[in-house]
């Protein structure tokens, strides 16, 4: 698990330069520049200068942080794709790939959540969040509170107002 | 790829812990910064009881991404969850759509400021009821100066006034929609001289300009110069748009529908000063072919949609043809006048080697323009043809050899049959979709066999005995179910009409067969040509 550089079939493989990751449990993850840019916080520290030895991802654990690389390496991967078979073929393919790597807990979606938040990558945030919203989707305020073990901090009258003045915004 | 991480195991504490804290919500959490060195914990499993309430502990700007996945009434049950889930759903949304009925009024304050980010508002009124006036608008105003978009239907209470006050706080407006309002030219000028992003504009039955003959000009104000998109529907006095429209340098898009009176003087009049024209539709209104000689010095034209315009004839479509050679999109609604068809055609098929689209109901083309637009127009991808009394087999037959690029036909009500079919089998390479409606000689075995031939293809028959109950699912399942053009029967009732007699029987015979002309074309290839979806009604 700990040094997960791989054999990538893309323009980017064996000569282009390394990266050290860090994960908040210490373990080191080494990848590819073109996956490791797929964060645009990594980029931001890059460009700082902060590239040439290991780089420390102080909230994004390794378990979390090797589901993540897997990401950006079949991004990396696709885009490459992408660019050489032509839009239609690749677009399938990463919608496919997406959802079934997007199928899982609610717990391992928050910490996807929260590490592609931190990391700032955009494509990874906004499938995470697509889940969240279609588990949400169709559902009453009671069901969500359920899902997501959420209390209803609403005295009676607050939760009455809000619905009169529901009544007032289309759907 | 892919080890799965078992959700037990996953380092969980830091996050939480930290999450908990308000001020970890905060935006500055975000990119592009290094945290603060946070030390890591044990992993920690789940509650006690076997949930989890991660998601809740997401940041707010989080929460606010998951929101905008969702449309307004799943985002109304989630601001009921919980306290922070109502505050942040209320700071994250930007598109807000209200009954504007009077009683609205009193909630005005709370709304807004639960709401105090919206950009788009859309304020609707149902016709019976009374609608909210001008102070009500004029607080809304206030509470939403970085208004954006404003849409306006049926709000029957406001006035030039209202408008007049409304537009000193939201001069940023780009983009104002307004149907079956009663104010007049005065509130329209305020806007006009007070939105200088103002891009597109939306007119449908304003009433309050509709009074007396002389009516008062509209614009064009400083909206003029960043307008890009004018869109008239259904006015009496449309042609008061005058000065607008030709201060419009930038125009890209002018759309008239149903607006009476002739429209020929004021396209001659912009000819030289609006030239910049990517996309026309006109419909229903008097227009002849001076006005489409007129037209043609727009020589960006890329779409023209002709609908229902009995007095243009080939002569104009000609005229269009020879000069806006960037033409990609054409759809002509001939209504059976006969006025257009191969000697205008052929002139296309010659001068706009772009052609992508073409559509063409109620006109009677052959193979000699056919055979001419499909050896020239290259890029030729999608063809409709609808009741046309001249597409045979043999004219699908030229089709099907010459029509390299086609990948999308809709055939319908032609006297088309099996061998039509047949001549699909062996032609055509690129061929994805073949529609065909009420071609009475064209049977379910002529269907099967030509799936048979061309597996990939997609098929769409339907043959004559569904009739009636096409005719009924048509209204409201139109663009649902695909169904790209609504039954002849309504098409016949609404060409009837003449539209260059102006006056109220007109716009009244007019308004019956709305639904029918309405969705005639709009639902053309509404699927199939993305690329220009962005008009109105957003919300």
């Amino acid at each position: 698990m700990a040094s997960s550089s791989s054999s990538l079939p893309s323009p980017s493989s064996s000569s282009s330069k390394k990266f050290i990751l860090r994960s908040s449990d210490g373990k080191h993850f080494e990848v590819d520049e073109a996956v490791a840019l797929q964060s645009e916080m990594i980029k931001q520290m890059v460009e700082d200068g902060f590239g040439g030895d290991v780089i420390p991802l102080l909230n994004v654990s390794s378990i979390v942080l090797s589901k993540v690389i897997d990401y950006c390496k079949k991004h990396v991967e696709l885009d490459f794709k992408k660019k050489m078979d032509g839009d239609n073929e690749a677009h399938e393919e990463i919608k496919n790939w997406d959802s079934e790597y997007i199928n899982v807990g609610v717990d391992e979606l928050y910490h996807l959540i929260m590490a592609a938040n931190y990391l700032h990558i955009k494509g990874l945030l906004d499938l995470t969040c697509q889940k969240v919203a279609d588990i949400i989707k169709g559902k009453q305020p009671e069901q969500i509170r359920k899902i997501f073990n959420i209390e209803n901090d609403f005295t009676p009258e607050e939760e009455q107002e809000i619905r009169k003045e529901h009544s007032w915004a289309f759907e | 790829m892919g080890q799965s991480v078992s959700t037990a195991g996953i380092p969980s504490a830091s996050n939480r812990r930290d999450s908990i804290n308000p001020s970890h919500r905060t935006k500055n959490r975000s990119m592009g910064s290094i945290s603060p060195v946070q030390v890591d914990v044990t992993p920690e499993l789940q509650n006690v009881d076997g949930t989890c309430d991660y998601i809740s502990d997401l940041p707010d700007e989080c929460l606010a991404c998951i929101f905008q996945s969702l449309g307004s009434g799943d985002r109304k049950r989630c601001s009921l969850v919980c306290r922070r889930w109502f505050r942040v759903e209320g700071q994250s949304r930007h598109r807000l759509s209200l009954k504007a009925e009077s009683d609205l009024q009193p909630l005005i304050p709370s709304l807004f400021s639960r709401f105090d980010a919206v950009t788009k508002l859309a304020l609707k009124c149902d016709r019976r009821s009374v609608s909210i006036g001008d102070d009500a608008l004029l607080q809304i105003s206030l509470r939403c100066r970085n208004l954006t978009r404003l849409k306006l239907r049926a709000c029957r209470e406001l006035t030039d006034a209202g408008m007049e006050a409304f537009v000193k706080n939201c001069k940023g407006l780009k983009k104002l929609s307004c149907g079956s309002c009663m104010f007049g030219a005065k509130g329209m000028n305020a806007i006009l001289d007070n939105c200088s992003f103002l891009e597109e504009l939306s007119v449908k039955r304003l009433r309050g300009i509709t009074d007396g003959a002389a009516a008062k000009p509209i614009g064009p104000g400083v909206a003029a110069s960043s307008l890009k998109i004018i869109c008239l529907k259904e006015l009496y006095n449309g042609q008061c748009f005058g000065p607008l429209i030709a201060g419009a340098k930038n125009l890209r898009t002018l759309k008239l529908f149903r607006c009476s009176g002739d429209w020929d003087k004021l396209l001659e009049a912009i000819a030289d000063r609006v030239t910049g024209l990517v996309e026309v539709h006109l419909e229903r209104i008097q227009v002849s072919d001076i006005g489409l000689a007129a037209l043609s010095s727009s020589l960006d034209l890329e779409i023209l949609h002709l609908v229902k315009i009995p007095e243009c004839t080939n002569a104009g479509l000609v005229s269009i043809a020879d000069r806006c050679k960037l033409l990609r999109k054409l759809h002509i609604d001939g209504c059976k006048a006969n006025r257009i068809g191969d000697e205008g055609l052929i002139v296309v098929a010659k001068r706009c080697p772009n052609l992508q689209e073409l559509v063409l109901i109620g006109v009677n083309p052959t193979s000699l323009s056919l055979g001419l637009l499909a050896a020239n127009c290259q890029n030729l991808e999608r063809l409709a043809l609808c009741g046309s009394d001249t597409i045979g087999d043999a004219e699908i037959s030229c089709i099907a050899a010459k029509c390299m690029a086609l990948k999308k036909l809709c055939i319908k009500s032609c006297p088309v049959s099996d061998h039509g079919m047949e001549a699909l089998a062996s032609g055509c390479p690129n061929l994805v979709k073949v529609k065909v409606k009420k071609c009475r000689a064209v049977t379910c075995e002529g269907a099967d066999w030509l799936r048979a031939c061309r597996g990939s293809l997609a098929i769409n028959l339907d043959i004559g005995e569904v009739e009636h109950q096409d005719a009924s699912a048509s209204d409201g399942g139109a663009q649902e179910n695909g169904v790209e053009f609504p039954p002849m029967v309504t098409q016949i009732a609404a060409s009837d009409i003449p539209s260059s007699s102006s006056g109220r029987s007109t716009m009244f015979k007019s308004r019956l067969g709305l639904f029918a002309g309405r969705s005639l074309v709009a639902c053309t290839f509404r699927r199939w040509s993305s690329s220009n979806s962005n008009s109105q009604n957003n919300y």
